[in-house]
């Protein structure tokens, strides 16, 4: 039986062992991604705040005036009082300091090396096929966790000994970080496996329950203008919008050009799972709200995938959680490279022989 | 002399019939799917065409609709642009002889770029 086990072990590893590789080194680098990508951008991101923040109306005002009228499509909001408001544009997002109205530099569209390492982990940066790999990948996971437990098992080796060249130091690593980061390498492949399968487990789970996906919802009917009728501003869309979901603080204004309504979204700051899943769609000619989407009104299916997801990425436990996600992905790489090296050293001594 | 003109006016029909470069303008429905995505978008369009300029609006349904940018009609190549929030959408088509229009889209935000198929057909009864 034992046989057995290592040799499924040993199969799973040489199959999916270069995809894990990969999955654990990009989830370590995504796990902190919009932190990297504010310091890869400090002058977008980052200043000294003084005095009065400025209405939406006049930030968007300065970003079109610099951009010859360019017209605004949204507004994220900044979470810290040090961090840039950023205005959406055709050509790309603006970042504007919201106390001055000065315009720090525009982003432009297109791929990163953040975005490139997000894009390995959830589809190996490819179409259908790297994403069915990459979903496989987090199965064969879970196997070769569990059955590397049954492995070391009877040996129950903790202790890291030998000199870093000899194969009992491979072995004893393997042993060692296998068992020590054995629970949250599994949370990490369950939780992927589910990520990976999210859209048949939600079904499955909405199915029952009754509920309606927010995919599902009706469409809006597109306001139209009375005669002599001016938009309401984008402050005044978010003052109506916070009125509507008491506690929740707005994070992303899409303007009515776009859309044909003002969509205010707002998260709530203690609600790390869904807490940022409510939005407003509210008339930019009379500011009467024509909807309202609540993240206390998702399906059982869709607020289980929100719960899974937060898991994964460790945002459930907050910076905390988000450094353990990254530093148990790290360990991955170490993983499938001891493995590697012990096979590589068992062939070469029993071919000899 | 009939005959002659009978003749001109085939010749015209036929070669109107296939010639792909109809004009757009008029309402358009279709999807696209995103290589590793799960689901199919709906897409509607609904267009304007003067000479070579494409204008007008689209979006997933009637009652979402963006506007479209820099929109360009050469021939049978249609090439327009639309900006929903953070991603914007570049499409490339080609009109093809049963008049659909089918090609490339590419889907670019801050980071991140993806591509998908796309084909779009002209409603019906419109």
């Amino acid at each position: 039986m034992r046989r057995l086990v290592l040799k499924i072990h040993l199969v799973i590893a040489l199959v999916a062992g270069m995809f894990m590789m990969i999955l654990g080194a990009t989830g370590s680098v995504i796990a902190f991604e919009p932190e990297l990508d504010r310091l890869l951008h400090p002058g977008l991101s980052y200043f000294a705040s003084t005095g009065k923040v400025r209405s939406l109306a006049e930030i968007g005002d300065a970003a079109s005036r610099k951009y010859g009228g360019e017209p605004i499509v949204a507004f994220l909001l900044p979470a810290s009082p040090h961090v840039t408001t950023e205005v959406i544009m055709p050509r790309g997002i603006v970042a504007v300091n919201q106390y001055t109205g000065e315009i720090l530099g525009v982003r432009t569209r297109g791929q990163t090396f953040l975005g490139f390492a997000r894009a390995l982990h959830v589809r190996l940066a490819t179409g259908d096929v790297g994403r069915n790999i990459v979903r496989w990948s987090a199965v064969a996971m879970l196997f070769s966790l569990v059955s590397g437990l049954y492995l070391w098992w009877p040996l129950k080796r903790v202790r890291i000994r030998g000199p870093w060249w000899s194969r009992g130091f491979w072995f004893d690593l393997h042993n060692a970080v296998g068992i020590l980061c054995l629970l949250p390498l599994l949370v990490l492949a369950g939780t992927g496996t589910v990520i990976g399968f999210e859209d048949q487990v939600a079904s499955l789970l909405d199915k029952p329950a009754g509920s309606v996906s927010i995919h599902t919802a009706p469409t809006l009917t597109r306001p139209e203008p009375e005669p002599g009728a001016i938009q309401i501003t984008p402050d005044q869309a978010v003052a109506v919008a916070a009125a509507q979901v008491p506690g929740a603080v707005a994070y992303r204004v899409q303007m009515p050009r776009y859309g044909g309504v003002y969509v205010v979204a707002l998260a709530f700051p203690d609600n790390r799972i869904t807490g940022d899943r409510n939005s407003v769609s509210i008339n930019p000619w009379n500011g009467k709200i024509i909807a309202t989407t609540r993240s206390t009104e998702l399906s059982t299916g869709e607020r289980f995938v929100a719960t899974n997801e937060a898991i994964h990425t460790g945002t459930i436990l907050g910076i905390p959680g988000r450094i353990i996600a990254a530093l148990v992905s790290i360990l991955l790489p170490v993983q499938a490279l001891s493995g590697l090296i012990m096979w590589l050293r068992r062939t070469r001594i029993a071919r000899p022989e | 002399m009939k005959r002659k003109m009978a003749v001109v006016f085939l010749l015209v029909v036929s070669a109107m019939a296939g010639d792909p470069t109809g004009n757009l303008t008029g309402k358009w429905s279709g999807a696209f799917k995103v290589d590793g995505g799960d689901h199919e978008v709906p897409q509607l369009f609904i267009l304007k065409q003067q000479g070579k300029t494409l204008t007008g609006t689209g979006g997933p349904n009637a009652s979402e609709q963006y506007p479209i940018e820099n929109g360009r009609v050469d021939g049978d190549h249609v090439t327009f642009e639309l900006t929903t929030g953070e991603w914007k959408f570049t499409y490339d088509l080609r009109q093809s002889e049963s008049r659909e229009l089918t090609g490339e889209l590419k889907l670019e935000s801050v980071g991140d770029s993806r591509t998908a198929k796309v084909s779009l057909a002209r409603v019906k009864g419109d």
